[in-house]
């Protein structure tokens, strides 16, 4: 594992992202998904898909930030937590 | 609780195998990739965290965005002239008799070459001094041209190069396309007096698009990616005119060791191919369904 060079960051990150993907399948286990048309994406979309929509665009919006906000990415962290949590429920 | 809320999942353990040799053959170094992406490393003892730093450079630095631009324009510049080529071709090949097998090798012949040795072909071909099409178009037509030395003539080479080896791609699915249409749409088309364009834009186009989809979606992952063949020839040059973002992260990473850097270029041009993908797999999966057609 030392060749794959882990720091606290990334590795939190990963955690984040497979703690994600838990919740979502217990949550699938409680109340399962239903393909359906929300407010933001102009299609039919189920659960899962929002998720992966709004990893894929908050990837762009952090290259964004990244690339002409000079500020802590702290902030950039709760913009983006809120538009994916945003997305899942209403998307 | 009734059991049929949730789907039957067991199928998923048919594709585990599968599952397993991606982690370990990509997943497992994305992830390293990702590591490295964020520190500066000088090998594998010595590395340093210094967190977005690497993609404030890849993001604003001259070197990634020359190369991705002329990635997307190469790209556009290839899928332009073939697909509109490889549709024309299959229009005109015969749907039988004795020259469709002919027509066939040739039109697969360009495929069957390997990528780097269509570059030898054309590194020879194109040379002013000795190559037969550098020669004529400098000699005979008095078109200086010279892809060692002019980007233009470097460019022009790198695209009708992949013109020659792709095209057919696009005429064969086409054309297995075109043959699959029932004769009953082209009578009807008779009957109604339909001019030969109007048979084009309301009959072949519309059958055809499934298939030009994917030839599509092949040609863009494949131009997208283009390595070996403007390798070849150009060396990326004259400069870095003719340098894609494949052998721009070569050099990075391989040239120069710098891995962090590097990661973090290549998990840029990942985030576009997978954006690109997913919107591909979303027309793939949607097209002809009522929410296609909206």
């Amino acid at each position: 594992m030392q060749w794959m060079l882990w720091t606290l960051p990334t590795a939190a990150f990963f955690i984040g992202i497979v703690a994600i993907l838990i919740v979502m399948t217990i949550w699938q286990f409680i109340q399962p998904t239903r393909e359906r048309r929300g407010w933001i994406i102009p299609m039919r979309t189920t659960r899962g898909d929002r998720l992966f929509i709004g990893l894929l665009s908050s990837a762009y919006l952090t290259a964004l930030w990244v690339a002409l906000v000079p500020l802590t990415s702290w902030i950039l962290l709760v913009l983006v937590v809120l538009w994916i949590v945003g997305l899942i429920l209403f998307g | 609780m009734n059991n049929n809320r949730f789907a039957d999942n067991r199928a998923w353990f048919l594709v585990l195998p599968a599952t397993l040799l991606v982690a370990f053959s990509s997943l497992i170094p994305f992830i390293a990739v990702v590591n490295y992406s964020l520190q500066i490393v000088f090998n594998m003892n010595t590395h340093s965290f210094v967190g977005w730093s690497t993609f404030h450079d890849a993001l604003t630095n001259e070197e990634f965005r020359g190369a991705l631009g002329r990635q997307v324009l190469f790209t556009a510049i290839v899928l332009a002239i073939e697909v509109p080529l490889g549709i024309g071709v299959a229009l005109t090949m015969p749907r039988s008799g004795r020259a469709v097998g002919p027509i066939m090798v040739v039109l697969a012949l360009p495929l069957l070459v390997p990528w780097n040795v269509v570059g030898l072909i054309w590194q020879i071909f194109a040379r002013g001094d000795i190559g037969l099409f550098g020669a004529f178009v400098n000699n005979v037509l008095h078109i200086n041209y010279n892809y060692a030395t002019g980007s233009v003539s470097a460019w022009f080479t790198v695209v009708l190069m992949s013109v020659w080896h792709w095209t057919s791609l696009i005429a064969l699915l086409c054309y297995a396309g075109l043959c699959a249409i029932p004769g009953a749409f082209y009578q009807a088309a008779r009957i109604d007096g339909a001019s030969r364009w109007a048979v084009f834009r309301f009959i072949e186009l519309p059958k055809l698009r499934g298939v030009l989809t994917i030839a599509i979606l092949l040609r863009f992952v494949y131009s997208f990616k283009v390595y070996a063949e403007p390798l070849t020839v150009t060396g990326g040059g004259p400069g870095s005119s003719t340098t894609f973002m494949t052998e721009m992260l070569t050099n990075t990473a391989i040239g120069q060791f710098a891995y962090g850097k590097a990661a973090a270029y290549g998990l840029l041009y990942f985030l576009i191919i997978l954006l690109i993908s997913y919107v591909f797999y979303i027309v793939l999966t949607r097209v002809g369904t009522s929410e296609g057609d909206q």
